[in-house]
């Protein structure tokens, strides 16, 4: 899975612009094609931001007779539900990053840095809770957690969310280390820093934007979550995947649709944070963070 | 030994939770510590399951939606990184625009396809402005349809950048070099691309090919909403019959939870057996 | 033979002149270096040569052929790369063979032909190996008999030795040459190394700043360089300020005779080549200086001293025993055949540059590849001197 071992950091842009082809745009038709391109990328977006403006968005109206922020109002009321859910989905996301993360820099830093028997069979089984269907993990799991009292309530979910996001965030800061260099701790050692001197000063500085995005991307699988949370939740945990499901099946298009763009903001910060910390490359492993 | 006990919690954290779930599953689907579906190990519930026409027919339908997206995820995720590899300034910007959507969670991304293609969406509404259709129904049902081209649309949607931005980031870590080399040894524009370009992307993006197959063909929620509901995909199937009134229900559940699983692990090993042997031909 | 005609060839990156006006023949048949520190336009030019790139101006010529519009793939031109640029998903032989299979040769001639063109660069029977397989030298050689089994009208090689060790570029430019003289293939080689632009080719056109400095045969760019400059690039050590009066040059060192030297004005370069000086003999009539030892360094064939006069420092280079025993702060007295003698055009802003007279020398002492470019360009801008 070369797609996932990708590092971290692969510039995809910036090496793309050294090559010496000028300044000019590239050709018309290449020009207009990916402006195309990109506007039917974008064009889903287009409908939620109507609707979400909408008084009442009626059949066949393109844009709203009335414009209103009532659904905004409504998403973004401290006592609403939109609110609520917004609390717990950043609750249990933010856990699954910290305690991701724990697991993840002693390992990181091992599968990084050093090479031993076996290493390709840990990141295989590392790589498989990723691939596996969340669904089988849902099945499987839930009556487990049932019978330990876990199911229905935060910390059963929590614990499910890092089925899939452990394998990530240990991968990624795996890439970390790997990419760092870490020889200038030893370079900081041997200009007269302590141990302790040199991690504060050299390592942690190098490793920590690296750790920060994994966090993120271990946040993100979290945020975005929605089988897991339903099926061992049960319907009592209610994140902002649950809550955009059920406004969608019931109706005011308006609220789905400021629901759906509020939940969809996190993910857009992620992305601008990441290209700048690991170059736009590492939206590879992205891709792979449902 | 520091190295095992450094990789201890997350292998640990990982073989409990992931492993228990698989182990338990199975073991359920084959009746130990069923509910109901007798006593003692059987495989009952998977021979209920190629009896029933229901499941078969969910398996057709998902190994159809996975094998569709997935081919054409790669051929337009490629197509795209080629494109945008042609354009001069402004590459970056448009590099970033285009992955705008890999990060979107993919319900947001199923609400947004509703919004735009549904009967009642914004493309229907564009339709009946323009005095095509008069009425919602006279759209093509592409949502909640039997080809599924409503789920197709929103996979493409969010695979085509995934692809997209494998192919590109092998392609600018390779650069122009080999074409450039291929150029002076006479081979014409297309040549290059089947002889040099392809056989460059094939072993990172067959990863990638096999990541959106796992994606695809597990998906609960994006067909759930957009897709058809009888015969549904057996992520679907397998949560409906799993939330069955009728306990005796579980252990089928458990037993398509199974299949997905193990038709998903067999393609990430052939996929990545395949990925090794071309990875091994253009190893440094 | 196709001979290659190079007229007014400008290219330009955006406000950026990578190459500038550059009128260069190749003669058919001949091996034509193009020499220059980095980013002075010499691979552009190459590429401008390849088709791999379009000239801002200027035109292309192979023979009574005009190739400035004719595709790289269609150009009859192949480009061997410094890095080899193997196809790494191909074996060897299938390397060697793509140009083939581009035109559609079958495949049973095509590997014929690769397994004869492996053979000629000493490489039999690795038709299988895949290019990850290989060592860096036995690439180089790969990537030379795909280009050589296209029987290409035009072979461009792009620092074709600077990837290897040094063991094995001997072997390599031995190669390229008897490959190149068995087929009397017009050739063009880029390189920054001067010693490898000596080796290999039979002209050499200097660019410096994306310009044509000097163009002529090897000998001519130590014997009688056309300024400072190339003087310089070629690692002349010795850059001693003087005032030409006629045959005469006035320096610190004396009044020496040198007859002849690139025109110019009176204030010029006087260059003394280090290898052509020795420990004065008495019997010997050549003009002769005496000074102190600076500093000696043994180099194993030969020894280098370091010798002040006259506030001069002056390098000398030799395999003498008198000049081995010398040691620091000995004295010395140094002959001054007129072989190691020559001058050139001394410009304002270079005396500038270095400062006292004494200076200057020892600082010129220590340029080796690329002095401070701004201050040089003058010297540049005069175009290229004799050849």
């Amino acid at each position: 899975m070369s797609a996932l071992h990708r590092a971290p950091g692969t510039e995809v842009a910036d090496a793309a612009d050294a090559g010496a082809r000028g300044r000019g745009r590239g050709p018309r038709w290449v020009v207009l094609a990916v402006t195309a391109m990109l506007a039917v990328l974008l064009l889903p977006f287009v409908p939620l931001v109507l609707a979400s403006f909408a008084e009442a968005y009626f059949y066949p109206q393109v844009l709203p007779d009335d414009w209103s922020t009532r659904a905004w109002r409504v998403v973004l009321d401290p006592d609403g539900a939109t609110w609520a859910a917004l609390r717990d989905t950043v609750l249990i996301a933010g856990s699954v990053a910290l305690i991701s993360l724990l697991v993840a820099l002693p390992a990181g830093r091992v599968l990084g840095t050093r090479r031993f028997r076996g290493k390709r069979i840990v990141e295989l089984t590392l790589l498989t809770p990723v691939l596996v269907p969340a669904i089988a993990v849902a099945i499987g799991l839930h009556v487990a957690l049932l019978r330990l009292g876990l199911a229905g309530g935060m910390p059963g979910v929590i614990l499910v969310h890092l089925v899939p996001a452990t394998p990530y965030v240990v991968l990624l800061t795996a890439g970390v280390f790997a990419n760092a260099e870490l020889e200038l701790e030893q370079q900081a050692r041997s200009l007269g820093a302590s141990w302790w001197q040199a991690q504060r000063h050299v390592t942690w500085r190098l490793l920590a934007p690296g750790l920060a995005v994994a966090g993120l991307f271990g946040f993100l699988v979290s945020w975005g979550q929605y089988v897991l949370t339903l099926v061992v939740g049960g319907g009592r945990v209610v994140t902002l995947p649950i809550l955009l499901f059920a406004t969608a099946s019931g109706g005011d298009t308006a609220i789905t649709a400021a629901t759906a763009l509020f939940h969809a903001l996190p993910a857009l910060v992620l992305l601008v944070v990441t290209a700048r910390v690991l170059g736009s490359g590492a939206m590879t492993t992205l891709g792979g963070a449902r | 030994m520091r190295t095992w006990a450094a990789l201890s919690p997350a292998l640990l954290l990982v073989a409990v939770l992931f492993g228990g779930a698989v182990v338990l599953a199975v073991g359920r689907s084959l009746g130990v510590q069923g509910v109901g579906a007798g006593d003692g190990p059987s495989l009952h519930a998977y021979r209920e399951l190629v009896r029933d026409p229901g499941f078969v027919r969910s398996l057709g339908l998902t190994l159809y939606v996975a094998v569709v997206s997935t081919t054409l995820s790669v051929v337009l995720g490629i197509a795209a990184a080629l494109l945008l590899r042609r354009l001069g300034a402004g590459r970056r910007f448009a590099t970033t625009v285009f992955q705008l959507n890999l990060p979107v969670p993919h319900v947001i991304g199923a609400v947004a396809i509703l919004a735009l293609v549904g009967q009642s969406g914004l493309l229907s509404r564009l339709a009946a402005q323009t005095g095509l259709l008069d009425q919602p129904a006279a759209f093509p049902a592409i949502t909640f349809d039997p080809w599924a081209i409503g789920v197709l649309l929103q996979y493409l949607w969010k695979e085509v950048p995934f692809v997209g931005i494998v192919a590109l980031a092998i392609l600018s870590a390779s650069g122009d070099e080999l074409e450039e080399a291929a150029r002076t040894l006479g081979a014409s524009a297309w040549q290059r691309l089947r002889h040099v370009t392809l056989p460059l992307l094939l072993p990172g993006v067959l990863g990638a090919a096999v990541i959106v197959f796992a994606f695809t063909f597990g998906t609960f929620e994006v067909p759930l909403l957009l897709g058809p509901s009888s015969p549904t995909v057996l992520p679907v199937l397998a949560h409906r019959r799993y939330t069955d009134i009728d306990l005796a229900a579980r252990p089928e559940a458990m037993a398509i939870s199974a299949v997905i699983t193990v038709v998903v692990v067999l393609v990430v090993l052939v996929g990545s057996a395949a990925t090794r042997r071309s990875i091994r031909a253009d190893a440094p | 033979m196709t001979d290659i005609q190079l007229r007014g060839l400008t290219r330009t990156f955006g406000d950026v002149v990578a190459l500038d006006d550059l009128h260069l023949d190749v003669a058919g048949g001949s091996i034509t270096a193009l020499l220059g520190p980095s980013g002075c336009g010499k691979t552009t030019a190459l590429k401008l040569v390849a088709g791999l790139l379009r000239p801002t101006t200027g035109r292309v010529r192979f023979g009574d052929r005009d190739v400035t519009d004719v595709r790289a793939e269609r150009r009859g031109a192949v480009m061997v790369f410094q890095d080899h640029r193997l196809f790494p998903s191909l074996s060897a032989g299938d390397n060697v063979a793509f140009g083939l299979r581009m035109r559609g040769v079958a495949r049973r001639e095509r590997r014929r032909a690769a397994s004869d063109a492996l053979a000629q660069v000493g490489l039999t029977g690795l038709q299988a190996r895949r290019p990850a397989e290989l060592s860096a030298g036995q690439r180089q050689r790969v990537a030379l008999a795909r280009a050589l089994v296209l029987e290409p009208e035009v072979l461009l090689l792009d620092e074709p030795l600077a990837n290897l060790d040094a063991h094995l570029r001997s072997g390599m430019r031995e190669l390229i040459l008897s490959l190149q003289r068995a087929r009397s293939l017009t050739t063009v080689v880029v390189t920054h190394d001067q010693e490898e632009a000596v080796v290999l080719a039979e002209d050499i056109a200097l660019l410096f700043d994306g310009r044509l400095h000097q163009h002529g045969a090897p000998r001519t760019f130590f014997e009688r360089p056309a300024t400072a400059r190339t003087a310089r690039f070629f690692g002349s050590r010795n850059l001693i300020p003087g005032q030409r009066h006629g045959d005469h040059v006035e320096t610190p060192l004396g009044r020496l005779y040198v007859p002849d030297g690139a025109p110019g004005g009176a204030a010029v370069w006087l260059l003394v080549r280090p290898e052509r000086l020795t420990v004065a003999r008495t019997d010997s009539d050549h003009p002769r200086v005496t000074g102190r030892v600076v500093s000696s360094t043994y180099l194993g064939t030969r020894t280098r001293a370091e010798v002040e006069v006259a506030g001069v420092r002056l390098t000398i280079d030799a395999s003498d025993d008198a000049l081995a025993d010398a040691g620091p702060g000995t004295s010395l007295t140094v002959a001054l055949p007129p072989s190691a003698l020559w001058t050139v055009p001394r410009d304002a802003d270079l005396t500038a540059q270095g400062g006292s007279t004494a200076a200057t020398a020892v600082g010129g002492a220590h340029t080796t590849v690329s002095g401070p470019a701004g201050s040089d360009r003058a010297t540049a801008g005069g175009g290229s001197g004799q050849g």
